[in-house]
């Protein structure tokens, strides 16, 4: 840096003082990152379909609480995240995706003692998995990028907290989408899938996700050009 | 601290609520006392509603208002050099932390909304941002090895007597050496210099150079083995 008394410093920031927009509310800025996952979802199924098995998994209700547990625990991560990138918000904030993702896992283990049984020796099909793979990446790299430009100016402030709930959020709308798309052979299949995105994305987010941050904070934040 | 600086402190304490969650008055802080002292300050007219002052004149930067970004940047400088005082003893470090807040709020001045008090939300980005320079600051601490006495006197002549007389045996030592191994041994081991360098100051192959060393080092070896018997 080449400033190095205080008041200097002051006044090349009031130099660069260029009228700002306000951020809008964490509730709504939420809301937009939700509909834009939304929108992502509705053109990933039509590009590849509805599962074919929808109907009848729906009565299922392991699988429909399941679902709708992963959604909620994705919304309610989207607004904790979004909240806590404020800098004088509550730490609590980061309790509210607990109840749904603590239902979502215990879905997943329920399901695991009681289907495993049901992988046969032609229970895995690799292309299948494949496309699965290809909806994966569909739905959790845009999403990804979306969250982490909007809170790129948490990157100073409180960069873990946001990545792991950031993460967790678009982890949980992607194992949403890959559920109501992919109709898999063994219902373990969605179970492993159901755990692999979220460990893959919420480990990715906890390890690159801070220095993303900051890369995006550099590149895009308009006060810091 | 200049007086102006202890009024100008004096008077964004009183106006936050924040300090409860840092009272001032903790007995570790040798400064506590003296700053409870300043109870009046000359200008009254900010200790009424200061935070709601400071939220203002910050509604007015983010509109553009350069002179109001200005007031706010100076008004709390004070103040958060008494935040970071807490945590940096040095008068280097706690500017470097003051800057870094101002930075910080300079680039996620976007993030602020006026409807909420500006006080716990600088607070948080201060504590934040000196926060995680204490970390920074431990890291390099793990990594750093503190100077010794011997570290500090090594350079001076005066405070290496003791190693004097085996320096002058070994000068000696090398005069007594043929021409080309005085050079070798002078130019590698003593100005440590490189290979190639030495053979472009020397004008001579590396190939020789190293032959020239390696005899020098045995002829050394004999000598000063000869003169300590």
């Amino acid at each position: 840096m080449t400033v190095t008394n205080t008041p200097d410093l002051i006044e090349t920031l009031v130099e660069c003082a260029t009228p700002v927009r306000r951020l809008r509310p964490p509730l709504m800025r939420a809301g937009l990152w939700l509909a834009f996952a939304a929108l992502i979802l509705v053109l990933v199924a039509i590009a590849h379909g509805l599962r074919s098995d929808l109907a009848i998994q729906m009565q299922r209700p392991l699988f429909l609480v399941g679902m709708m547990a992963a959604l909620a625990t994705g919304i309610l991560a989207a607004i904790a995240s979004f909240q806590i990138s404020l800098p004088d918000s509550s730490r609590w904030w980061l309790l509210l995706p607990v109840p749904p993702l603590a239902l979502w896992v215990s879905t997943i283990g329920y399901g695991c003692l009681t289907d495993w049984v049901s992988i046969g020796p032609d229970g895995v099909h690799m292309d299948e998995a494949l496309r699965c793979l290809a909806t994966l990446l569909m739905t959790s790299v845009p999403l990804s990028i979306a969250i982490l430009l909007m809170l790129r100016y948490a990157a100073l402030l409180r960069p873990t907290e946001v990545c792991v709930t950031g993460g967790l959020a678009v982890a949980a709308m992607t194992a949403f989408a890959l559920s109501l798309l992919h109709d898999l052979d063994a219902t373990i299949m969605i179970l492993v899938w159901n755990l692999a995105v979220a460990a893959l994305i919420a480990g990715l987010a906890s390890l690159f996700g801070r220095s993303m941050l900051t890369w995006i904070a550099m590149r895009f934040t308009p006060t810091a050009r | 601290m200049a007086p102006v600086g202890v009024t100008t402190l004096a008077n964004s304490f009183d106006d936050f609520e924040a300090f409860k969650a840092f009272p001032m008055s903790s007995g570790n802080n040798p400064r506590s006392a003296q700053l409870t002292l300043v109870t009046k300050a000359p200008d009254d007219s900010r200790k009424a509603n200061g935070g709601l002052i400071w939220s203002k004149l910050m509604a007015r930067a983010q509109d553009g208002d350069r002179q109001a970004y200005r007031t706010l940047l100076q008004d709390m400088t004070p103040y958060l050099r008494s935040l970071a005082a807490r945590c940096f003893k040095q008068p280097g470090d706690i500017e470097d932390a003051v800057q870094d807040v101002l930075l910080t709020i300079h680039m996620v001045r976007h993030a602020y909304d006026p409807k909420r008090p500006f006080g716990p939300w600088l607070v948080a980005i201060a504590n934040r941002r000196i926060i995680d320079r204490l970390r920074r600051e431990t890291r390099h601490k793990a990594h750093e090895i503190a100077l010794s006495r011997e570290h500090e006197t090594f350079p001076d002549p005066m405070t290496n007597l003791k190693e004097a007389p085996e320096e002058a045996a070994l000068n000696e030592a090398i005069e007594r050496l043929p021409a080309e191994q005085r050079q070798a041994v002078r130019l590698l081991k003593l100005k440590e210099l490189s290979l190639k360098e030495a053979a472009l100051v020397s004008g001579r192959s590396i190939a020789a150079l190293k032959v020239s060393t390696h005899r020098a080092i045995k002829s050394l070896r004999s000598i000063l083995k000869h003169q300590s018997e």
